[in-house]
């Protein structure tokens, strides 16, 4: 009885309880941020409804009414929102081979960097610094318009058409506005081809196990690699010969007035100045980061490789990659994300990605904040989805603590 | 446990407030309304632009003729005469404009959300930019058409002859529409290749990468004068106008006061064509014609249209009539003749009577 008293007691005011006076704040908080989005959305809801402007979503719908550079298949009668997925598209595409080109450059870059050969490690730093130093518009326009429109390469109808080794068909077709390279069509049963296909990868999946079960077991070399790629191969060649040659190569030809290419797979300019662009520019910062992680394996480490007497390559696949691996990744999956919004910039050089599209549109009378509300989805969920992706494979990374 | 009492209380609070706001919406929004409108309150812009005592005016800055910053600095062309024109009528000096230029494809955001006071960037006068773009087309300034350039050396001389072609055309543009429209009517094929400005948009067509540039024909016209004046190629632009383009300044919609004052501003260079009147014998006038008279606010007349009796004196001095206006540009088309030209010469140069 009496300690409850005392309890009672001791306790202070409400208004000077620490728990009351947090819990107070965060509610405070929430309505004063409430009522400023309120107060932002009526200001901006009034201010449109004043110049008599829709605030509906109904635009996507509606047709187009503009072509798509360098998409003849596009019709414009065809709704927004074809366009924006178009748009979405390419901004993929542009995003998956600028951080190919930005990792593998950014590889080879980072590890020269920290080589002993002293041209090699110049050369390297020289390319840091250069890229690293420059605006990446400025590298896509460079691109865009020194090293294509006026760089050394032909106009359309005057294109280089590269024969293989003595072959009838084109190889390559180069000029200043649209490359041809061979492609695939499909010419027979892709459905059934892509299901046997599937089937071997986890079938690869599976030996990838069993061969590590057995190494883990007995301690021969498990060559995991090697067994699971074999796996893979064995079944693609049968698959393709099962369902009777699903694809044919197909080989680009310039139509015959040499305005367009007819077969093959078609790059345009846009595209390749902005992911090599933008590959280039995003590798140099990668080469830092791999060129630090490298440096914070601690000496100690390697010098325990040696002393186990482990070969140069061991050393690094075993001991300094795996763990300069765990402080390469954040930074790593920030510079993927800044490439993907770097993307937005493939409308200086003609580039159908979303901002390009969207902005296009909005000029041709969408109505302007819906269409940026809907942009600004389209990157959230992209720049998410890379985060989640890659948040997975750096918890894999992580030191386990058992 | 705590931190579920507290979310729980948080989302509690939130459906409460949720449920007072919307039964209060319609109250509040018209306070922000308002609000919103900031100096719409009484005078509306058009005290907004005297209080200022500067008009701001969005302009183009990259094409030769119509709307360019020049040598010294400064922006030069017909469109920007206009915002000189306004600014001479509602602020008694010509010089009192503060130029913002714009791309294409945000001068409409610009001109809804007030960034600017007049849009005077060749701007086409269509239906949906009416409607939905919340702009307020006034006086058109200059009849125009689209067009397409080609190397002379080429030869092609109809659109047929560009089928499959890569076309250089600006984003956000009536152009891109009508030449999407066009081509498709006619089944022909083409690419668009589309830039922001013509800054990026001209070294790809003198590259060879566009086989054709289509827009204005004024605006062929005037980087036909370029490109060849600077030693380029000889430049064709085909006999074929496939739209019509009527360019104007623009106000946004919602205050006809405002837009009331611009437009007889506008119309008063034509006016003061029609009459005779330029900057040279405006101010000598001796006349008794009892039309000009008025037009120049003698014996104070005044048709309440929101600018000083003697606005019309300002702008001619200060700017020039018109045809005055239209002759200092010798990238446009010769003004004799065109549609441009008066209405009694046979074009439709036609404004409503002052008085």
């Amino acid at each position: 009885m009496t300690t409850t008293q005392t309890n009672e007691v001791s306790r202070p005011p409400f208004w000077r309880d620490v728990r009351v006076i947090r819990v107070v704040g965060q509610i405070a908080a929430v309505i004063v941020v409430f009522f400023l989005l309120r107060y932002f959305y009526g200001n901006l809801t009034a201010n449109l409804s004043r110049l008599g402007i829709s605030t509906s979503f109904d635009f996507l719908s509606g047709p187009t009414n503009f072509q798509i550079p360098y998409h003849e298949e596009f019709n414009p009668r065809s709704p927004v929102w074809q366009l924006i997925a178009v748009g979405v598209k390419n901004t993929f595409l542009a995003g998956l081979f600028g951080i190919l080109i930005a990792t593998v450059v950014g590889l080879i870059v980072g590890i020269s960097r920290l080589s002993e050969n002293w041209l090699i490690s110049k050369l390297a730093t020289f390319y840091v610094e250069l890229f690293r130093n420059i605006p990446p518009l400025v590298i896509i326009i460079f691109f865009g318009f020194a090293v294509f429109t006026f760089g050394p390469f032909p106009i359309l109808s005057q294109s280089w058409e590269l024969n293989f080794l003595g072959r009838d068909d084109v190889f390559l077709i180069v000029n200043n506005d649209r490359w041809g390279v061979p492609g695939l069509e499909q010419s027979g049963q892709l459905g059934a081809f892509l299901a046997i296909l599937a089937v071997g990868l986890i079938t690869a999946v599976f030996v990838w196990r069993r061969r590590t079960k057995g190494f883990d077991a007995t301690g021969r070399p498990h060559h995991r690699v090697l067994w699971s790629l074999g796996t893979i191969l064995i079944f693609l060649i049968a698959a393709y010969f099962i369902t009777g040659q699903p694809f044919d190569m197909s080989w680009p030809a310039l139509s015959e007035n040499r305005r367009t290419i007819e077969g093959g797979f078609m790059i345009n300019w846009g595209f390749m100045s902005l992911t090599v662009a933008l590959g280039l520019y995003t590798a140099s910062h990668v080469a830092e980061i791999i060129r630090g992680s490298i440096l914070a394996v601690d000496g100690g480490q390697s010098e325990a490789a040696n002393a186990l007497a482990l070969s140069g390559f061991q050393r690094y696949r075993f001991v300094v990659l795996p763990q300069s691996m765990r402080v390469a990744v954040p930074p790593t999956i920030n510079q993927y994300l800044n490439l993907i919004k770097n993307t937005s910039l493939g409308t200086a050089v003609s580039y159908a990605e979303v901002t390009s599209l969207t902005v296009t549109s909005v000029g041709n009378g969408r109505p302007a904040f819906q269409s940026f509300i809907v942009l600004m989805g389209v990157y959230l969920v992209f720049s998410l989805t890379i985060s989640l992706m890659l948040n997975i494979v750096n918890r894999r990374l992580q030191l386990v603590t058992r | 446990m705590k931190r579920i009492k507290l979310l729980a209380l948080i989302s509690a609070l939130m459906l409460v407030m949720a449920a007072c706001t919307s039964d209060g919406d319609a109250g509040e929004s018209t306070t922000t309304a308002a609000e919103g409108n900031g100096s719409g309150d009484g005078g509306g812009k058009l005290a907004a632009v005297r209080e200022a005592d500067v008009l701001v005016c969005g302009v183009n800055d990259g094409l030769p003729g119509f709307g360019v910053v020049d040598d010294a600095g400064e922006y030069n062309g017909f469109d920007v005469e206009f915002c000189r024109v306004i600014a001479a009528a509602i602020l008694g000096d010509a010089n009192k404009v503060e130029y913002k230029p714009l791309t294409a494809d945000v001068r409409f955001t610009s001109l809804q959300s007030g960034d600017i006071d007049v849009l005077s960037r060749n701007t086409t006068w269509t239906a949906t930019r009416d409607g939905q773009e919340g702009a307020n087309f006034l006086f058109t300034t200059y009849y125009d058409g689209q067009g397409m350039m080609v190397p002379a050396s080429t030869g092609f001389t109809t659109l047929e002859d560009l089928d499959g072609a890569n076309i250089c055309v600006l984003t956000g543009t009536t152009t891109e529409l009508n030449l999407t429209a066009v081509f498709n009517a006619r089944g022909i094929t083409f690419n668009p290749v589309q830039f922001q400005d013509n800054a990026q948009l001209r070294p790809a067509y003198e590259s060879g990468q566009c086989e054709a540039w289509t827009s204005d024909a004024s605006q062929l016209g005037s980087w036909k004068f370029t490109l060849e004046s600077e030693g380029g190629e000889d430049q064709l632009i085909m006999d074929e106008i496939f739209s019509k383009e009527p360019l104007g300044p623009v106000v946004a919609d919602g205050d006809t006061e405002f837009a009331q004052a611009v437009n007889w501003a506008l119309m008063a260079t034509v006016q003061a064509w029609e009459f005779g009147l330029d900057s040279s014998n405006i101010e000598s006038y001796s006349g008794t014609d009892p039309n000009i008279l008025n037009f120049l606010g003698d014996a104070g007349f005044t048709p309440s249209i929101g600018l000083d009796p003697d606005f019309a004196v300002n702008v001619v001095t200060q700017v020039g009539n018109y045809e005055e206006i239209y002759s200092r540009f010798p990238e446009l088309a010769p003004l004799e003749g065109s549609v441009n030209d008066l209405w009694s010469n046979g074009g439709l140069m036609y404004v409503p009577p002052y008085r």
